[in-house]
């Protein structure tokens, strides 16, 4: 294997965004708002240079104020989803590990339910509360998966399973209890769903996302090293209990940022990393930003997929990525097997 | 120890180096998607105007309404493009004879048949946003059925959205009304709530001395499911001379068997779509139905605990037309037919007349072309 330079790391980071491009023209294109692709170049081109008033008003809305809001808020919970896996994998050096497992996703679940039962016309309280919710279970989790003080790794991924069960149960219960209408979109959440898109900041939303990738980031080789055992990367200088702060502070971040704007999307996180290591090997300093923009991909293809091949009605994303990626995670694992 | 102090020093740099290129990515795309969100709203409400003025030439006049859950709404004074979220507000539309001015329908919309051919915008729970853009209404109308996020986005968008509420079969006549107001039919709402009204009053007449029959009305079976108070369907039975024998604040209760037995219902009502009797042409329909419900009734004959109640025992099955799920016009067509079965002692002296003046005023309902089948053995018998 070459050794890994900056220059092999963002040469691999381009191709990659590359082909996140190439999808992300692809899904401007396709739709249940049938355009062609010289309007939707046109549309950008004219919307680029501020010639606004020349663009017919449904193509506007469709590209500017549907489409290229959903493909972000793909890009944005694919990466967020991929990178978080990756960190906590490393984190509890178990393959297995997603944000899923440790119970993140069905906290945040349990907030957006009380956002719907009592707030259920508001805008913005669906996304804040579901992301209390879910730092709410990740700090639980993690206090919860403590041995001597220590972050011990199997404790941690049972106190993650323990709590989305209970979780489950107290949703189920309220599902069962609460009347009207406003559980209905419940269904579509739990399944994950990024028809959210034009309700939420994505300029914001960027910005959390680009600091913690870039804060989880600073310790890539870090990461490296405790890979091969703590007690190595302890002798080789590495503060360990910091770098594990910082990763599982990070990548919960992450988690409850996906998970907050666009539910349960599963296999995303347990997948990419897996994918990325195959192709281009497990050093944290090209899986981290790798990760990220296959988990971009991955999304954006998935969500256009959900959009488009029923249209118009739609699926949720979240069965499409489950649908794909269970088989593609099976084939993983018969590989590794053989 | 010079050579290492170059070394140290270059890997220095070249890690800054990284992290000052790092950082101006980061800020790179930070820029691009904050501006791309700005546009897109600046762009929403631009396009909004836009929009109406390319139709009308002229800046569109608009009104502010409060709907039915209370949300302020500008809507055009002239409506000329609606989408329906739900089957029933398209149905209304099209009492109304303002069927020209559909533009989108969501999925389900089967009433009247011509309807279905309208372009559709997906299910009413998580409908295509895309697709309503695309069908560029100046009006749309949702309800109960409707999410919130769903309303919220197309409202972000700059699109009039009308939320009706109905829990009641007065509620029903009154999101007539509305509609009718905010898409200027009000003569043709007023004339068909007036027509409607009518009819209920003259049911009311008729079954002032009856007493209500206490039913069970099963939305689903498998886990069995009812009506709460507050729905119109629980209401739709009350005029019927029914009552539902659930009562709970819930809207659609998971029931179980125990508590069935212990109310023990005279009479167990199905929406005919429940039989397996819906596929199919209407006549086809028509001879299923009495072939349906005495399929199901052996069905519910085998069941340990079915067989148990009373009204199983004593054949007291009804099945309505579909039209009981919609808050719509036809709900009244369902509660008449409804009433006929529950109270036949009431509707036998007169039956055959008051049969014929019924299938009489279904024809005559505006926008309604075809006579509604009805779906009773001898609604079938008569129409062979």
């Amino acid at each position: 294997m070459r050794s890994l330079t900056p220059r092999r790391i963002f040469w691999i980071c381009a191709g990659l965004a590359g082909i996140l491009f190439v999808i992300v023209v692809f899904s401007l294109k396709v739709g249940a708002y049938p355009m062609a692709v010289g309007d939707v170049v046109m549309t950008l081109a004219r919307g680029a240079i501020g010639h606004w008033n020349a663009i017919p008003s449904s193509d506007r809305l469709v590209v500017f104020g549907l489409r290229l809001p959903r493909i972000a808020l793909g890009i944005l919970v694919g990466a967020a989803l991929s990178v978080s896996g990756a960190s906590f994998q490393a984190l509890l050096r178990n393959p297995l590990a997603d944000p899923y497992v440790l119970g993140v996703s069905s906290g945040a679940a349990l907030g957006a339910i009380f956002s719907l039962a009592w707030f259920p016309r508001e805008p913005w309280t669906m996304q804040a509360l579901a992301f209390v919710g879910a730092l709410v279970t990740i700090a639980a989790v993690y206090f919860l998966g403590r041995r001597g003080g220590q972050l011990d790794s199997t404790t941690l991924l049972l106190a993650g399973i323990v709590a989305a069960s209970f979780l489950s149960a107290i949703i189920m219960f309220l599902m069962t209890t609460l009347s009207g209408r406003d559980l209905r979109g419940m269904a579509f959440w739990l399944m994950g769903d990024l028809a959210t898109a034009p309700a939420v900041r994505l300029g914001f939303l960027f910005l959390v996302l680009l600091l913690t990738i870039g804060a989880i980031y600073t310790t890539a080789s870090d990461l490296n090293l405790i890979l091969t055992g703590e007690q190595e990367a302890h002798h080789l200088g590495v503060n360990v209990p910091r770098v594990k702060l910082v990763v599982y502070v990070g990548a919960s971040l992450l988690t409850g940022l996906a998970v907050s704007v666009s539910g349960a999307i599963g296999y995303v996180g347990l997948l990419i990393p897996h994918v990325i290591r195959m192709i281009f090997g497990s050093d944290y300093r090209l899986l981290i930003p790798a990760s990220a923009i296959g988990g971009a991909i991955a999304v954006t293809l998935a969500d256009t997929l959900a959009r488009t091949i029923v249209a118009p009605t739609e699926l949720p994303v979240g069965a499409m990525t489950a649908a794909i990626g269970a088989p593609v995670f099976i084939y993983l694992l018969k590989r590794r097997l053989a | 120890m010079i050579s290492r102090g170059v070394f140290l020093l270059r890997k220095e740099m070249q890690r800054t180096k990284h992290h000052v290129a790092c950082a101006s990515i980061v800020a790179l795309i930070y820029g691009a998607f904050s501006s791309a969100n700005a546009w897109a709203q600046d762009s929403s409400a631009a396009a909004q105007k836009i929009g109406t003025e390319r139709l009308t030439g002229m800046p569109a006049a608009k009104r502010t309404v409060i709907d039915e859950s209370g949300r302020k709404v500008e809507v055009p004074a002239r409506v000329r493009r609606i989408v329906t979220l739900a089957p029933n507000l398209a149905e209304i539309v099209y009492a109304l004879g303002a069927q020209d001015r559909l533009v989108g329908v969501s999925n389900f919309t089967d009433y009247p048949a011509e309807a279905k051919s309208k372009p559709s915008i997906g299910m009413p729970v998580n409908p295509s946003l895309e697709a309503i853009v695309g069908a560029r209404p100046d009006l749309v109308l949702a309800t109960a059925v409707n999410t919130w996020e769903t309303v919220n986005s197309l409202a972000r968008l700059g699109i009039a959205v009308y939320t009706t509420d109905p829990h009641t079969v007065a509620g029903m006549l009154r999101s007539i009304t509305d509609i009718g107001d905010v898409i200027g039919a009000s003569e043709q709402a007023q004339a068909l709530v007036q027509k409607l009204q009518a009819r209920l009053d003259s049911l009311k007449a008729k079954l002032a001395n009856a007493s209500p029959v206490p039913a069970l009305f099963v939305v689903w079976d498998h886990p069995l499911q009812s009506v709460g108070e507050n729905t119109f369907i629980a209401d739709a039975l009350r005029w019927a001379g029914a009552r539902s024998v659930i009562r709970t604040k819930q809207n659609w209760p998971l029931v179980s068997m125990e508590e069935i037995v212990k109310l023990n219902p005279e009479y167990i009502i199905y929406a005919e779509n429940h039989m397996g009797a819906d596929s199919g042409s209407d006549s086809a329909k028509l001879a299923n139905v009495p072939a349906a419900i005495a399929r199901h009734l052996n069905q519910l004959r085998a069941d340990e605990t079915w067989r148990q109640l009373p009204a199983v025992r004593a054949g007291h099955i009804a099945v309505v037309s579909d039209e009981i799920d919609v808050p719509a016009p036809g709900l009244v067509d369902v509660i008449e037919q409804l009433a006929q079965e529950l109270h036949p002692e009431i509707f036998q002296k007169q039956n055959q007349s008051s049969f014929d003046n019924f299938l009489q005023h279904r024809r005559n309902a505006p926008g309604f072309p075809n006579a509604r089948q009805s779906f009773s053995p001898e609604a079938a018998s008569c129409a062979r």
